[in-house]
């Protein structure tokens, strides 16, 4: 009961918030200097013409009914037109989104499973050559800058020794033959995803390997290890059911708080290997001055961002017994 | 002795010296940080030697494309023909402005929002925290994208400010809870007894014993911020008057030299990457200074 | 505090998951590029994807390369002699002076999807843009009074005065399909803003009269297009050429940076990268064996403009004096590696008919020394000192230094402002250069660097600028364009007359260009315009890049070489497998 009242609570905040971001970003927008018209121009457009593009686009309403058409629009799902898709906004996010989930998800589950394991093992071995190659191998990797760092795995791996492809999802040759099935469009697409995944994968797992063994060094000190090798149990089983388990709590939420930072890698690894996501999307829209599309965009990740906080949160008071709001 | 005895401030300092010179990856990273700082310092030497090692406007008389290492360029040439050693090292002194003013004008807004939260409480101490929250949790990248979307082009001030309203949501908080604790404390009591405003105790008695703690805490916490900024002049956004390593990255990677040019591509990277490294280690090492349980086992006080 | 004893046994599952993991992945190695398409497609390489085919709102390049394949117009450009030659119509357009119209002849042909192309669709394209004003095409069509369709293969236009502009621009547009748009437009009148809905349509399955019709799309990855078994074109001769199309389809493939399509065509995954290749790369492809290279003009303008609205840039002998100090040579050799030609006039040397070639040529022939004596010369004739003069007495240059106005105040400093060197690594550099030669003269100039962006909005929105370097990649062979950059009544917010120049003797000869019909008196009239122009230099023109292709040898052949490289029409009807 408890817990749901805290959900509940917390729901209502969310909304909150980000009804401010809304209103934030309308009235930035608004206000703003920028003018997409000036780059879908053409020397024959007359400067009337030009006009009536602004018009038709709905630019010229005084703020205070423009606002209140904003509000409308979201709350029934019409996000606009995109400026220079012409389409639907819902259209295009829709298109993105799901190759975003699937690199990013797969890396945030990759590196926290990895990063978990190796700081178990660095633990168990602290202060002898295995933990210091970890710990220096998790740090060097972690304040590696992460597009150069994909720059160099294009470098290295697509360029001079050809073993994956520069950029992109997909092969045209795999997906425009008829003959290709489930199988090898899937393949196709692991295919591309080595690159990006390793980058994301190499940027993150260092600093669930510093948690977790930070917070493995703690648990075992605790009294109920103690307790535990008293029975006589073995050291492997003691660390591996009793105290591992433990310690990876920790390990839950700091990948909620290290979101924004993951985000804002994946958005940088969408650019820089052509991934068709949602960040390679807002990255885009922005240099085009695309409004629509980028605050939609926005939107999209700052709920993502409030709502995942929600589920690490919820998750950790459920695996937690100790805590309890 | 009677020195450390009489200032508590120099006391405490070197004690954590100590500590610090003691710690492995304190020193590595104190070394390092030296290293830039040098860079930065050096970056005014090039151009005075010539114009033509200007990093943004030197022309080489004799080059005009991207050329590798040589006796008159050590890193050699950029697509334009501009020294990139020049570049490297006025880099160097961006990334110390960019992180350091980062760094004071958060800290100076965690301070500030820190000591009403925690001494204001209740509805004040909510709200405020609530916002901090709210902030804290957003990619600061693709915010300032967003800005950037709406206000055209960024200058590096700008961005430095942008960022530095992101980050005092971490000062704050810890500020915040300094403050909550010093509230109960006598000396705090004697001075309301004593008919002080609210505003005085909170200048006069509390930031002196919150201060240090902020700046310690937040002075190596700067990579953010010279991250962020490296990563916006990577996509394209940054300030295009300002050399930075983000901005040389962004330059290797869009006019294609990306494969040809290593000793283009690779000094900026390491760069930020040793830079980041060496700020995070400092920051481990100011831990354990701080927060005693961190330190190592076998090490007394 | 208690014992979670029901957790799994973590131990060995990461390691399995993660050798399985691995082993798919590296899998997909063995199982991609099947190619078992490959055969007679040609693989095209574009540098970004193409916004849209929705042909009325397409505005950037990638959609109007695509969207050119499909729609196709009533006359285009001869490959060599960039005379008109009918392409969908069968003959030249017939002129009637008394009536004030034009009448054209169809050519038998078909869209993709079986239906025949007639005078209907003509008639519907000129309406439909007339009645939405479309704003791409509006001003080519706006004095277009009346169109008559007294067949299925004639159509009739009837003009509400004379036009230079009709038959090189308004019959170069492109043709849509009644069919394809009639419904469109009809829901489209029924809302608040119809022009706006149009504009927002998705054609997703566009109707082609082109050689190539477009089979899918797969977003952010690559277009497939196929033969179009329709295409009038098929087995004709036009223009002396037999056209095709020879090849079975065209796979374009979308590469998000020039180095990725660069390597791309070395590994020859493509065929042909439809982008102009950067001096850096030039070397290196060269060299390959495999690989031909194509050199082309484009009709291109690169320019250095200012703001005559505003001292001291109002004053011509300025604008004079820092045309002479332009070096055009440094720029060509240094910049751009030798892969451009000087221009001296507004409208490139290419257009060979409209180029005037009797325009005054600042600073040509002359070296560093000459170039900033004659700077010098004009400057003080016109009432310029300075602090430190330039030129001493003796006849030694000097760094000048604080040159002062006429009125004897001393000049403020100014900004040049540039595109972002990563957007355009010549025009920054320009920019630069610029910024170092004026400061030999004691002129303070300042070269700034702008997002692309934002520099628009500075200078056509809000018109607060000194100078800049800006420039047009693709102008049109009709130079209908000098007039619309020149002329006072385009000079607003967003306006084309972007410098501000106000010379009411140009606006009267420019108007009377404008409608002009005899082909001979308009062109001495755009020479007059030229020759006005470039005596005030309210634009610098610096240089018109070459255009550098590079194809694969060996897989394909038939490349037409024509002004604007060789993605062109003809190249894509007349292309052949090589065996």
């Amino acid at each position: 009961m408890e817990l749901r009242k805290f959900i509940f609570r917390r729901l209502v905040q969310i909304v909150i918030i980000f009804f401010v971001i809304l209103t934030v970003l309308f009235l930035l927008f608004r206000l703003a200097p920028g003018d997409p018209v000036s780059r879908m121009v053409d020397p024959d457009m007359t400067p009337e013409d030009a006009h009536r593009l602004v018009v038709q686009l709905g630019l010229d309403k005084p703020l205070g009914v423009q606002y209140l058409i904003y509000l409308k629009n979201f709350v029934t799902g019409h996000f606009g037109f995109s400026f220079h898709y012409g389409e639907p906004v819902v259209h295009i996010i829709w298109n993105r989104l799901p190759n975003t989930i699937l690199l990013f998800t797969t890396s945030i589950i990759l590196s926290a499973l990895v990063g978990v394991f190796l700081g178990k093992i660095a633990s168990w071995h602290k202060g002898k050559k295995t933990d210091s190659v970890m710990t220096i191998g998790a740090l060097v990797t972690h304040t590696l800058f992460l597009p150069w760092l994909a720059l160099i795995m294009i470098w290295v791996f697509a360029y001079k020794f050809s073993w994956f492809p520069i950029n992109g999802m997909i092969s045209e040759e795999v997906w425009l033959d008829p003959d290709s099935g489930l199988i090898a469009k899937s393949l196709d697409v692991m295919y591309h995803m080595v690159l990006p995944l390793s980058t994301l994968f190499l940027i993150h797992f260092g600093a669930y390997l510093l948690i977790m063994r930070s917070s493995m060094l703690e648990t075992l000190k605790e009294d109920y290890i103690l307790t535990a090798r008293a029975k006589g149990l073995e050291e492997r089983t003691i660390r591996d059911r009793h105290a591992a388990p433990n310690a990876a709590l920790p390990v839950v939420t700091s990948v909620g708080l290290s979101l924004a930072f993951s985000i804002n890698g994946g958005a940088l690894t969408e650019t820089v290997f052509t991934w068709p996501g949602i960040g390679r999307e807002l990255v885009f829209s922005v240099s085009q001055n695309d409004y629509p599309l980028a605050q939609a965009s926005f939107l999209l990740i700052a709920a993502v961002v409030l709502v995942s906080n929600l589920v690490v949160d919820v998750l950790y008071a459920y695996l937690d017994p100790r805590i309890r709001y | 002795m009677r020195a450390r005895e009489k200032y508590p401030l120099l006391n405490s300092f070197l004690e954590g010296w100590s500590i610090f010179r003691q710690n492995l990856l304190g020193r590595i990273g104190l070394v390092l940080l030296i290293m830039f700082a040098l860079m930065a310092i050096c970056s005014y030497i090039p151009p005075w030697i010539n114009p033509m090692y200007n990093p943004m406007t030197g022309v080489d008389p004799l080059i005009t494309s991207c050329t590798p290492p040589s006796w008159a360029h050590w890193l050699g040439t950029d697509f334009m023909g501009r020294d990139i050693l020049s570049q490297l090292l006025a880099g160097a002194r961006v990334a110390f402005m960019v992180g350091i003013s980062a760094a004071v004008m958060s800290i100076v807004l965690g301070v500030a929002i820190g000591m009403t939260a925690g001494y204001m409480g209740r509805f004040v101490d909510t709200l405020l925290m609530r916002l901090a929250d709210m902030i804290m949790v957003m990619p600061t990248l693709l915010v300032v994208l967003i800005l950037s979307a709406v206000f055209g082009q960024l200058n590096i001030w700008t961005i430095v400010l942008i960022i530095a309203l992101f980050r005092w949501p971490g000062v704050s908080r810890i500020i915040r809870g300094q403050t909550l604790s010093l509230k109960q404390r006598p000396f705090i009591e004697a001075a309301k007894v004593a008919g002080a405003s609210h505003f005085r105790i909170i200048f006069q008695h509390i930031m002196p014993n919150v201060l240090p703690l902020a700046f310690l805490f937040m002075t190596f916490r700067v990579t953010s911020a010279i991250i962020t900024e490296a990563a916006l002049a990577f996509l394209g956004f940054g300030d295009p008057g300002t050399v930075s390593w983000g901005m040389m990255l962004q330059w290797v990677w869009k006019t294609g030299h990306m494969f040809k040019a290593p000793y283009w591509l690779l000094p900026p990277g390491i760069c930020i990457s040793l830079i980041t490294l060496s700020f995070y280690m400092l920051g481990r090492a100011m831990d354990e200074v701080l927060d005693p349980r961190l330190r190592k086992e076998d090490q007394t006080d | 505090m208690g014992l979670m004893n029901q957790k799994p046994k973590r131990c060995s599952r990461p390691w399995i998951m993660m050798v399985a993991c691995a082993s798919l992945l590296f899998s997909g190695i063995l199982f991609t590029g099947s190619g078992a398409f490959a055969g007679e497609m040609l693989k095209m390489g574009l540098l970004e994807e193409p916004k849209t085919l929705n042909v009325w709102r397409a505005s950037d390049t990638w959609s109007r390369k695509v969207l050119g394949l499909l729609y196709q117009p009533l006359y285009v450009h001869d490959p060599k002699t960039l005379d008109l030659v009918p392409w969908l119509a069968a003959d030249l357009p017939v002129f009637n002076e008394k009536e004030l119209s034009y009448t054209v002849k169809l050519r038998p042909a078909k869209w993709s999807d079986g239906t025949e192309l007639t005078s209907e669709d003509v008639a519907f394209t000129g309406n439909f843009i007339n009645e939405f004003k479309v704003p791409r095409y509006r001003s080519k069509w706006s004095f277009v009074k009346k169109i008559e369709t007294p067949d299925k293969h004639t159509v009739k236009f009837y003009l509400k005065g004379p036009r230079a502009i009709f038959v090189p621009r308004t019959l170069t547009t492109p043709i849509v399909q009644k069919k394809e748009w009639t419904a469109r437009a009809e829901a489209a009148r029924k809302t608040e803003k119809p022009l706006g809905t149009l504009l927002n349509e998705k054609i997703k399955n566009p109707v082609s009269s082109g050689p190539f019709m477009l089979k899918e799309w797969r977003d952010g990855a690559f277009l497939f297009m196929q033969k179009n078994p329709h295409f009038f074109g098929n087995g004709q001769t036009i223009s002396g050429r037999q056209l095709g199309p020879y090849i079975d389809g065209i796979i374009f493939k979308i590469f998000g940076t020039s180095d990725a399509a660069i390597l791309a065509i070395k590994k020859g995954t493509i065929d042909m990268f439809w982008w102009g290749i950067q001096p850096g790369y030039m070397e290196d492809l060269r060299a390959n064996p495999e690989i031909e290279m194509f050199q082309n003009e484009k009709s291109a303008l690169y320019y250095m403009g200012f703001n005559v609205r505003k001292a001291p840039f109002n004053d011509p002998h300025l604008r004079r004096a820092i045309a002479t100090l332009v070096d055009e040579d440094f720029i060509i050799k240094r910049i751009l590696q030798g892969y451009g030609i000087k221009m001296y006039s507004i409208i490139p040397p290419g257009n060979i008919f409209w180029y005037c070639p009797d325009v005054p040529k600042y600073g040509m022939g002359m070296d560093r020394e000459a170039r900033i004596k004659k700077a010098f010369s004009i400057l003080r004739d016109a009432g310029y000192t300075w602090q430190i003069a330039p030129v001493e007495a003796s006849g030694n240059i000097v760094k000048g230094d604080g040159i002062m106005l006429p009125d004897g105040n001393l000049m403020e400093k100014f900004t040049i402002l540039t595109p972002p060197a990563d957007y355009d690594p010549h025009r920054a550099m320009c920019g630069m250069m610029m910024q170092e030669w004026l400061r030999m003269l004691g002129v303070p100039a300042y070269s700034k660097p702008m997002a692309f962006g934002a520099l628009l909005q500075q200078v056509k929105v809000r018109r607060d600028f000194d100078s800049f370097v800006l420039g047009y990649g693709r102008l049109s062979l009709d130079p209908d364009y000098l007039r619309n950059f020149f002329i006072s009544t385009n000079n607003k917010p967003r306006g084309w007359n972007m410098s501000g120049y106000n010379n009411p003797e140009f606006d009267r000869i420019a108007n009377e260009s404008a409608r002009e019909m005899d082909r001979d008196k308009r062109q001495a009239l755009i020479w007059e315009m030229q020759k006005i122009i470039m005596a005030d230099v309210p634009y610098i023109p610096l240089y018109n890049p070459k255009l550098i292709e590079a194809v694969r040898k060996g897989r394909f052949g038939g490349w037409v070489q024509m002004l604007g490289g060789i993605g062109n029409l003809w190249t894509f009807c007349e292309l052949k497998p090589v065996k």
